[in-house]
């Protein structure tokens, strides 16, 4: 059922991407997510799609790890392609059969729409796969610290989500594990109606939170027995220092950014002649 | 009549992936209805994806070549799949972290709910269930399984799956984490449920003391790999082989080598405390009795001794342990347990 | 300054199980333990001892009586970073007590949590993997460790405050044998460097291997020797507990004539004894 869990997952190897400051690279990506909203050309697709390569290539990830993250978000992926496909009526009628009315525009905001999705979750994915959840943690205490002024608990906030991301992949291996032994007493999760399948999970959930809130539990005293908020002068072992490379990571996503705002905004007809000039009549 | 016939069964984790690993390999196994089967081996050794293949939680990854009939079902076989599971009943590592509902008497109920049996018939089996395994019905059945004590949580978890009257018991580790009079418990327990429930038993355990004193015919894993298949005695005969495979020796048994090796003569085939007492308080009687008659003589009550696990016995033993990842024929030259074809 | 580094001085310590309804784990327990000492506190499942153990470090706080730790109270709000610092303590299940992924991460948060300076940080990170021989480790993630090698992490973890006294809370109840040798092997040389070590536990044999254990019995020190002494009391059985099977045998072989000096609790005294008649 829950076979990998690949999103969330540090894959630990040596690369200029992964040594970058966490805080670089959260804000890159978030540039970059956002990026991905002004694209409307084919153009500006390929273009972000070779920056996603070329950053895969330096943080020398096998592509596999990046694209197993969107197996992830498939089924969305799917039911957002199927609303575009046959909800849009303007435009070229492509296909035509009773109720169902298919047409060109429809057919290429579907494609753009599913190019999106998984642009923005291969870039996220990124994050997670060269950022330690201790470095992302960091990362997010630091940029968030402002926000102490206003007596936002940041340092525990950014514990909690470090923590979150260290038990994912404990949890899952439980859930797997209670799903084989219900399994094994002829429990069945996947016949009968959404009803009776959301029942049927009780004998798993029930165990999951049970066990969650004892281990919640364990790991509290753990934290305590070493001192946890023992002084507001916390140190940190590792130092976030910005270095070369963190600043030619942002001139290069700055710079994408930068053509993907020209080509939408001041340049408009030279993407649309390069699609034209590289698909031509199928657009 | 076999009650489990693996054969060809190999596993890969994440085939063709960075991942990839292979958990079982070749194995072939037949086990007699009745017998009391010990599964041992280092952990990673392929221990827990063999079990999970005997109720088709997992299931074989090539049809055709490779296949597990447990009771003639075919594990593959998804029309016969839920009898299998009812038939195999398999107690996880720490079961007790299962446990869900709120009464114990509900939780015991599960397994015979999901058989589809009359409501009848489920309160019999939750109420035979729990005493079985030494839980007071009227004491229990209406107490939220969350409250109890650790050991009774074990026992209302394996009294959920002996409510399912299986007829192979496959426990996992069912001592680990209790303390010695718990331990004690369980294993009695096991013993009696063997005889009263479930005729077969396979046990999953690090524990060669326990193995040695429980088991009639042991399996020891190494990187998926069946190395050695026998009575407890024949396993451990060959010391070499058990080491490699990261495993201990029954405390008796390295004690015995360590008191041959001082020059006590003992037989080298002991594997139990028990065994090994007697051993030594004859050897002390026959002392005593030769020292009185001043009588002399070479040995040779040893040699008979010797029988059990001769130098000749661990060259056969090797062989067959070496031969094995190669041949897929050798069914015949395998060594198995002692009570097999007769 | 008492001669005693951990003082507990008639100590009790209830919780509710259900509304109205409390549990005594402890009553009036008074121990004293040495400097350096290795100690193995036993007893059978609900018998305190864990309880126990939470008191040492203030997790738990005395209902009655108090927990001196080199003369400091455990009751006293203002050194109980202190006295953690003092205590570090090991849990039982290797998978709930790694705070981090990346293992260093993980050695690192007590030693961050006191504010230590970086590179002291590093060292201490450095040393304690070194102390419990996993230095290679270092930049891996904690995920993929055998039992053994989390629970030497979470040591490691541990060592890193630079504890004096090393509390092992059943720490090797969840592992095979081969991790519960790794886990003893790590404890007796760190009780070697002159760290005291108090280990909880069932498994007698592991018990046999410290200077001194003390027994107890629903909340109370039922009995308290030197291994030796504690086997030959008599009272194991009645604890819920069970003599090392080595013990076990010995006993076993008195009944058939064999003569041992004492208990017996070693390899060694076993086959002196066995060896003085046949051979």
């Amino acid at each position: 059922m829950f076979k990998d869990v690949a999103f969330g997952q540090y894959y630990p190897v040596n690369s200029p991407v992964h040594r970058l400051d966490a805080r670089v690279k959260l804000l890159l990506t978030i540039l970059f997510v956002v990026s991905i909203f002004f694209i409307r050309t084919y153009f500006g697709f390929m273009l972000t799609a070779a920056v996603l390569l070329v950053t895969i290539l330096l943080a020398r990830l096998p592509i596999l790890s990046v694209l197993k993250s969107v197996r992830g978000i498939l089924l969305i992926v799917a039911i957002t392609a199927i609303i575009n496909l046959f909800f849009i009526k303007e435009g070229e009628v492509l296909v035509q059969s009773g109720a169902i009315v298919i047409t060109k525009t429809g057919v290429h905001t579907t494609i753009k729409m599913v190019l999106r999705l998984v642009l923005l979750i291969s870039g996220a994915s990124l994050l997670s796969l060269t950022t330690t959840p201790v470095q992302l943690a960091d990362g997010l205490e630091s940029l968030m610290a402002p926000l102490k002024l206003v007596r936002v608990p940041v340092r525990d906030i950014a514990m909690i989500m470090s923590i979150a991301l260290r038990f994912i992949p404990t949890l899952f291996e439980e859930t797997n594990k209670i799903i084989a032994a219900q399994k094994a007493r002829g429990a069945s999760f996947d016949t009968g109606g959404l009803l009776s399948r959301v029942k049927a999970m009780l004998p798993v959930l029930i165990p999951l939170f049970v066990n969650s809130f004892r281990r919640a539990d364990e790991l509290a005293f753990a934290m305590d027995a070493r001192c946890y908020n023992a002084t507001d002068k916390r140190t940190k072992m590792k130092k976030a220092k910005l270095g070369f490379g963190d600043l030619a990571a942002v001139l290069f996503i700055a710079g994408y950014f930068t053509v993907i705002l020209l080509e939408r905004y001041y340049f408009p007809t030279v993407g649309i002649n390069i699609d034209v000039a590289i698909f031509g009549g199928l657009l | 009549m076999s009650a489990i016939e693996i054969s060809n069964l190999s596993f890969v984790y994440s085939p063709k992936t960075p991942n990839e690993k292979q958990a079982l390999k070749n194995i072939n196994l037949s086990v007699e209805e009745g017998t009391f089967l010990g599964i041992v081996g280092a952990t990673g050794s392929g221990k827990s994806t063999l079990i999970q293949h005997l109720n088709g939680l997992i299931k074989p990854q090539d049809k055709k070549r490779m296949s597990v009939v447990v009771n003639g079902m075919s594990a593959a076989d998804r029309k016969t799949l839920k009898k299998l599971r009812f038939e195999v009943g398999m107690v996880f590592q720490y079961p007790e972290y299962q446990l869900f509902e709120d009464t114990v008497a509900k939780d015991v109920a599960f397994g015979p709910k999901n058989m589809k049996l009359e409501k009848d018939e489920i309160d019999r089996r939750v109420r035979r269930a729990l005493e079985v395994v030494g839980l007071d019905y009227d004491k229990f059945a209406i107490r939220s399984p969350f409250d109890l004590s650790g050991g009774e949580k074990r026992r209302v978890a394996i009294a959920g799956v002996i409510a399912m009257q299986p007829k192979i018991l496959v426990l996992d580790e069912p001592v680990a984490g209790l303390d010695p009079i718990g331990r004690k418990e369980i294993l009695a327990l096991v013993k009696k449920l063997q005889k009263e429930v479930s005729p077969t038993v396979i046990i999953v355990s690090h524990n060669m003391d326990d193995m040695a004193e429980l088991a009639d015919r042991i399996v020891a894993l190494k990187d998926g790999e069946i190395i050695a298949d026998g009575t407890p005695k024949r396993v451990f005969c060959n010391r070499r082989l058990i080491k490699e495979a990261g495993l201990d020796l029954p405390t008796a048994t390295s004690l015995t080598d360590m008191l041959i090796s001082r020059g006590v003569k003992l037989p080298n085939d002991i594997v139990t405390m028990a065994e090994l007492a007697r051993e030594l308080g004859a050897a002390l009687r026959r002392k005593l009795s030769v020292s009185a008659s001043e009588e002399y003589e070479d040995r040779e009550d040893f040699k008979e001794y010797d029988g059990g696990c001769g130098s000749e016995y661990d060259d056969r033993y090797e062989a067959g342990g070496c031969e094995y990842g190669e041949a897929s024929d050798e069914g015949e030259e395998r060594w198995d347990g002692e009570d097999e074809n007769v | 300054m008492s001669d005693f580094q951990i003082e507990i001085k008639g100590v009790s310590y209830s919780y509710p199980v259900r509304e109205g309804y409390n549990v005594k784990a402890v009553k009036n327990l008074s121990l004293n333990i040495r400097k350096g000492e290795f100690v193995a506190l036993t007893g059978m499942n609900g018998s305190g001892k864990s309880t126990l153990a939470k008191l040492l470090n203030g997790l738990f706080q005395p209902k009655e009586g108090e927990i001196l730790i080199d003369g400091i109270s455990t009751a006293d709000e203002s050194n109980m970073f202190e006295i953690r610092k003092k205590v570090g303590m090991v849990f039982q299940n290797p998978d709930n007590q790694t705070v981090a992924t990346i293992i260093e991460d993980d050695i690192a948060f007590g030693p961050e949590n006191i504010g230590v300076e970086r590179e002291e940080i590093i060292r201490r990170v450095d040393e304690a993997l070194e102390a419990v021989g996993m230095s290679e480790y270092r930049t891996r993630t904690t995920s993929k460790l055998s039992g053994g090698q989390k629970q030497r992490i979470a040591i490691a973890g541990v060592l890193a405050m630079k504890p004096d006294i090393i509390i092992l809370d059943e720490s090797t109840a969840m592992l095979d044998p081969n991790g519960r040798k790794e886990i003893m092997e790590v404890a007796c040389r760190l009780n070697k460097s002159g760290i005291t070590v108090v280990n909880i536990t069932h498994n007698m044999e592991e018990a046999a291997l410290a200077d001194r254990i003390v027994v107890l019995r629903k909340g109370r020190i039922a009995i308290d020797g030197t291994p030796k002494e504690v086997f030959a009391s008599g009272l194991i059985e009645a604890c819920g507990l069970t003599l090392p099977p080595i013990t076990e045998l010995s006993r076993a072989l008195a009944e058939e004539g064999f003569v041992f000096d004492g208990v017996v609790i070693s390899d060694e005294e076993l086959a002196e004894g066995i060896c003085r008649l046949l051979k």
